[in-house]
């Protein structure tokens, strides 16, 4: 019922906003990669690997979302078109 | 690979994909292009760069330079209580066995890794349970512990498998055969039931953190 709920929630969230959020996520991301490169030493590329690797998939992940959102919204706009076609 | 010779190729290359991807996503968040309509798709072919391709590009690259960064000794020598064995080896005038492997212009960079190899630290393995236990008993225990201390508390947890030094001094040149504890020893050495880095034989790699018994008996004779 939980995971319902939420993920009830996760679909209200417009699609700006969700591609905002990856936006966010991804600027956050990035500097952590950047450091392992330059500052070598175990903090940064711990960090790197794990929380900034994190952030980086999830910020993708939720573009993955937003893109398959817009194609199902494509898909029920034009079959709507279509019936409007037909009648 | 970027450890002492500064940032490669491949450094550069996440540095750049980096600063692509955070100035179209910077683009993105200021300027609130439409998502739908005509220049909604342009918008979502840039935010493809800018979430997908560019990141992805500069986190693979990162990884590659992080794998690398972890064989070098530079990352070893980050955490203090590995600095001694670090500054042994960085010390042209070393003569421990350590230090000897330090100064091969193909491996001396990643001379740790190079005995240590089944030391659980590299690359991803960094992010496990082998990695994070050093990790978190670094934090808890070894943190604040002075030098003097650590070095003759830290021991290794396993004798060094006789396999990471035949990886390269593979026992069979006529050379090494030729020395005499070499041959009668061949296979106890082989089958490792007598380590080449013991008292009698080639004695401790990193005699600089053993005490005067403890060095006396594994000097080399
Ligand atoms: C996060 C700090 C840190 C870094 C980085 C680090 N070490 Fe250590 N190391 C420790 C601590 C703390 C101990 C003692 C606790 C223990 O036995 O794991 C230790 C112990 C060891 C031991 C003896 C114990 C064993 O596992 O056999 C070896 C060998 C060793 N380190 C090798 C390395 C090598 C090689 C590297 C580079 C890949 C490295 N260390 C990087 C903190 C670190
Ligand atoms: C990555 C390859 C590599 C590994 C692993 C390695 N060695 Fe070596 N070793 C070398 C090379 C190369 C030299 C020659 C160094 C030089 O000429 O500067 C050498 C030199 C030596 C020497 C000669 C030192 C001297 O004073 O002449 C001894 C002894 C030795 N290694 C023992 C070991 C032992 C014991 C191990 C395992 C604990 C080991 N090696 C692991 C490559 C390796
Ligand atoms: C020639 C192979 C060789 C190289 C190179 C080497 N080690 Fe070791 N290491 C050993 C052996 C063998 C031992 C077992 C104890 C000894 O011989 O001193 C050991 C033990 C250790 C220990 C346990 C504590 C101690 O001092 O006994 C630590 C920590 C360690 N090594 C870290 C490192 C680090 C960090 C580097 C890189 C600077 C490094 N080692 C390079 C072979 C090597």
């Amino acid at each position: 019922m939980k995971i319902a709920e939420a993920w009830a929630r996760v679909k209200a969230v417009r699609t700006e906003t969700l591609v905002r959020a990856a936006c966010v996520l991804g600027l956050v991301a990035l500097p952590f990669m950047v450091t392992s490169v330059f500052v070598p030493t175990v903090w940064p590329v711990l960090v790197a690997l794990s929380f900034g690797q994190a952030l980086g998939t999830l910020s993708f992940a939720l573009y993955l979302v937003a893109i398959a959102r817009d194609l199902q919204l494509a898909r029920r706009l034009r079959s709507r078109d279509a019936k409007d076609d037909a009648r | 690979m970027s450890a002492e010779g500064g940032i490669d190729w491949i450094g550069w290359l996440s540095a750049a994909s980096a600063v692509a991807a955070a100035g179209v996503l910077g683009m993105h968040l200021v300027r609130r292009p439409p998502l739908s309509g005509e220049r909604g798709r342009n918008t979502k072919l840039w935010l493809l760069l800018g979430l997908g391709v560019f990141p992805i590009t500069s986190a693979g690259t990162a990884n590659v330079a992080g794998f690398a960064a972890t064989q070098s000794r530079t990352f070893c020598g980050s955490c203090h209580v590995m600095e001694p064995h670090a500054e042994d080896s960085n010390d042209p005038r070393s003569q421990s066995l350590a230090a000897i492997h330090a100064r091969n212009t193909s491996f001396g960079k990643d001379n740790c890794y190079a005995c240590h190899k089944d030391y659980g630290m590299y690359g991803y393995v960094l992010t496990k349970a082998g990695g994070m236990r050093h990790v978190y008993l670094y934090l808890t225990e070894y943190h604040d512990m002075p030098l003097e201390e650590s070095k003759h508390d830290i021991r290794i947890l396993r004798p060094l498998p006789n396999a990471n030094c035949m990886a390269c001094h593979t026992t069979t040149a006529p050379r090494w055969l030729s020395i005499g504890d070499h041959a009668s020893s061949l296979e106890a050495v082989r089958s490792g039931t007598v380590s080449c880095a013991s008292a009698g034989c080639h004695g401790y790699a990193h005699p600089m953190t053993k005490l005067g018994k403890e060095l006396d008996a594994g000097a080399a004779h």
